[in-house]
């Protein structure tokens, strides 16, 4: 308790010090406002970056998932081919029965693009047939209020029922009229929509449609959001006249396990296959290579800012506390005659070099607020899609304690100087 | 009267480059409670290097001393700092009053490194001791705009807010006109009263000669103790 009463004391003499030298106390402070400004300002920024990179490998069905689809056989082999009958429900099966860590297997019966009809309206999309584990592996949903989902029910009775992306809703209905129920036509043949797929650009990531690209915004979001989705039986049954697969989508239990996980369904699928590659894998894991490679570049250089930033405004504090206690060392002297313990004036001392570096830290949090606005308009400038970076309390927090930390380091040595002066010698001082 | 201190063989050695200066060579004294003493000598006598030691602020290279019956010459930095905030107080030739701080912060000042003190108690000793020395108009004024007079009463005033036993007063008139001197002088006398032993240090014979006690030093050695 007495300590906080002459920390109180400390801090309270400290503001009246940086009161009575302003301009001082200004440039003291500079260092460090620059620091935690563009520490802050970078640290937002990146993780903006960041951020864009982590959505962009999740729209692409994350770092767990496992693609597979048909490829021509090799000129040798092409006339083994009958030996296959290339991707079918069989894989999925023998997929979900020997691999355990494959969490889920979505086979993929494409129909074709193809011509939806409604009310005369007309519009061009893809038509895939897929299973209930389409969402999980595509990490896509369809919020309760949109409808639902394929079910195995409808897989099991061929229902005749779609599925609709949002960009094919916002094509073929005008907007007041609710899709839910409504009937389309697919090459001639009617199927009820019962659900809307989650809209990507909705997510919660703010990307900026390019402006005056059509709608439905522009880029890989486009294709994402378009899309018509049925039932696999249905696909295969009413369309394709055969059961045979375009491709499979798996999701491995954890990104640790893909390797294993790869080589496992590999291994599966050329006994299926009787031995015929006549399939591809592909992984995001090159993807995510590089996004680790690049986090990690990140982190390095914003250790190098941290580091520079931490040198630049400890060296401004420690100078001018250093210079502040040359110009006061015979007010030293009289604390010190009038019964100031070496503790006291260290204390006093330490809380000047605190307070400078809060008020630092607290005014570089205002102008990293001014870097990352400035930053995010030339973003959009340059790349309109962009995520725009957004400010983080626990990044500023984050980065008040570092300034603080750095204060009271750069305090520490002045005020030592000053607890160590000589009464005697610091009263004749001129 | 009561003795305050009591200093038996004090010595002081300073080690400048290759040469020993001995500031005080074998120092015998006895201080009562609420006398007046005027320490007189010339400069490199001694008597600042006394005053020091008396007042805490610097250790005796050898010798005792006896303040309030306590055995004092070998205190820690921490403890000689507690006599210095409750039992000694300091007058300057040159006032050494902190210019941001107002008349009442000054005095107010020694409080601050006291537990015992509260901010109200430490502003309401700190009235009390400029009242004392006629200052109570001048509370909020800061330093500069005080005449050398009144800021030499103000130091007086911190000097005895913490009710000290023991004053030391180092060439109090030294920055003042003729006027104040006496002033100044006869302020410092009428502590004697309150019991405060008062302790002129100075080279100038007139400030002397207001003292009932004088000790002239040279070399550092007293070369005379005489009371008047």
């Amino acid at each position: 308790m007495k300590l906080l009463i002459r920390i109180r004391a400390a801090v309270i003499n400290g503001l009246r010090e940086l009161r009575a030298n302003k301009v001082r106390s200004l440039l003291s402070m500079s260092g460090i406002i620059l620091g935690v400004a563009s520490l802050v300002a970078m640290v937002t920024v990146v993780q903006g970056m960041v951020g864009n990179f982590r959505q962009f490998v999740d729209a692409m069905g994350g770092i767990e998932k496992i693609t597979v689809e048909k490829q021509a056989l090799p000129k040798e082999q092409e006339h083994l081919a009958e030996l296959s009958e290339g991707l079918t429900l069989r894989d999925v099966e023998q997929i979900k029965a020997t691999i355990p860590i494959v969490r889920y297997v979505s086979p993929e019966a494409r129909v074709g693009f193809e011509k939806l009809v409604w009310e005369g309206r007309e519009v061009n999309t893809m038509i895939n047939g897929v299973t209930p584990d389409y969402l999980p592996v595509a990490k896509r949903w369809v919020d309760p209020s949109q409808g639902r989902f394929i079910s195995d029910l409808d897989i099991l009775h061929k229902t005749d029922v779609c599925v609709l992306g949002s960009s094919i809703v916002a094509e073929l209905f005008p907007p007041n009229v609710d899709p839910l129920g409504k009937v389309i036509r697919v090459k001639g043949k009617r199927f009820v929509v019962i659900g809307l797929l989650n809209n990507i650009e909705a997510q919660g990531m703010e990307i900026r449609s390019a402006s005056g690209k059509g709608k439905g915004g522009g880029g890989m979001w486009r294709w994402r959001n378009s899309g018509v989705y049925i039932p696999i039986s249905t696909a295969t049954s009413k369309f394709n006249g055969n059961d045979r697969l375009s491709g499979l989508g798996l999701q491995v239990a954890s990104g640790d396990d893909l390797n294993y996980a790869v080589e496992q369904v590999e291994r599966t699928l050329l006994q299926t296959h009787n031995g015929l590659k006549d399939f591809t894998l592909t992984t995001n894991e090159q993807t995510l290579e590089d996004f680790r490679k690049t986090e990690v570049a990140f982190k390095l250089s914003l250790g190098g800012v941290a580091g520079i930033s931490l040198f630049i405004g400890g060296i401004g504090i420690m100078n001018v506390m250093l210079a502040s206690i040359n110009e006061r060392i015979r007010e030293i002297g009289v604390r010190k005659a009038v019964g100031a313990r070496g503790s006291d004036l260290f204390l006093q001392f330490l809380s000047e070099a605190a307070v400078i570096s809060v008020l630092g830290g607290l005014i570089g949090l205002v102008v990293s607020m001014g870097i990352v606005s400035i930053m995010n308009y030339v973003l959009m400038q340059a790349v309109p899609t962009g995520v725009v970076s957004k400010f983080d309390w626990i990044i500023m927090v984050q980065g008040l304690s570092f300034s603080v930390v750095v204060g009271l380091i750069a305090g520490v040595y002045p005020a030592i100087r000053a607890a160590s002066l000589d009464p005697i010698e610091a009263l004749r001082h001129e | 009267m009561a003795s305050l201190a009591t200093i038996r063989g004090l010595h002081k050695a300073y080690v400048m480059g290759d040469e020993t200066v001995h500031a005080l060579d074998g120092v015998d004294l006895n201080f009562d409670r609420g006398e007046y003493i005027a320490i007189l000598g010339p400069s490199g006598s001694g008597k600042s290097t006394l005053m020091h030691i008396l007042g805490f602020m610097d250790t005796p290279t050898k010798g005792s001393i006896l303040f309030e019956g306590e055995e004092v010459s070998d205190l820690s930095a921490d403890r000689r700092a507690w006599y210095r905030s409750n039992r000694v107080g300091f007058v300057f030739q040159s006032f050494n009053l902190l210019p941001r701080l107002s008349v009442l912060e000054n005095v107010a000042l020694p409080l601050l490194y006291r537990e015992d003190f509260t901010e109200d108690a430490r502003e309401e000793a700190a009235k009390i001791a400029l009242e004392r020395v006629g200052m109570s108009h001048r509370l909020t004024h800061r330093p500069t705009q005080l005449s050398g007079g009144e800021r030499q009463r103000v130091a007086i005033a911190r000097a005895i807010v913490a009710r000290p036993a023991i004053v030391f007063a180092d060439e109090p008139t030294g920055n003042l006109d003729v006027k104040n001197v006496d002033r100044i002088l006869d302020l410092l006398g009428s502590l004697l009263a309150e019991g405060i032993t008062v302790v002129v240090v100075t080279h100038d014979l007139s400030v002397a000669a207001k003292a009932k006690r004088v000790i002239s030093m040279r070399a550092g050695q007293v070369q005379e103790d005489r009371r008047q």
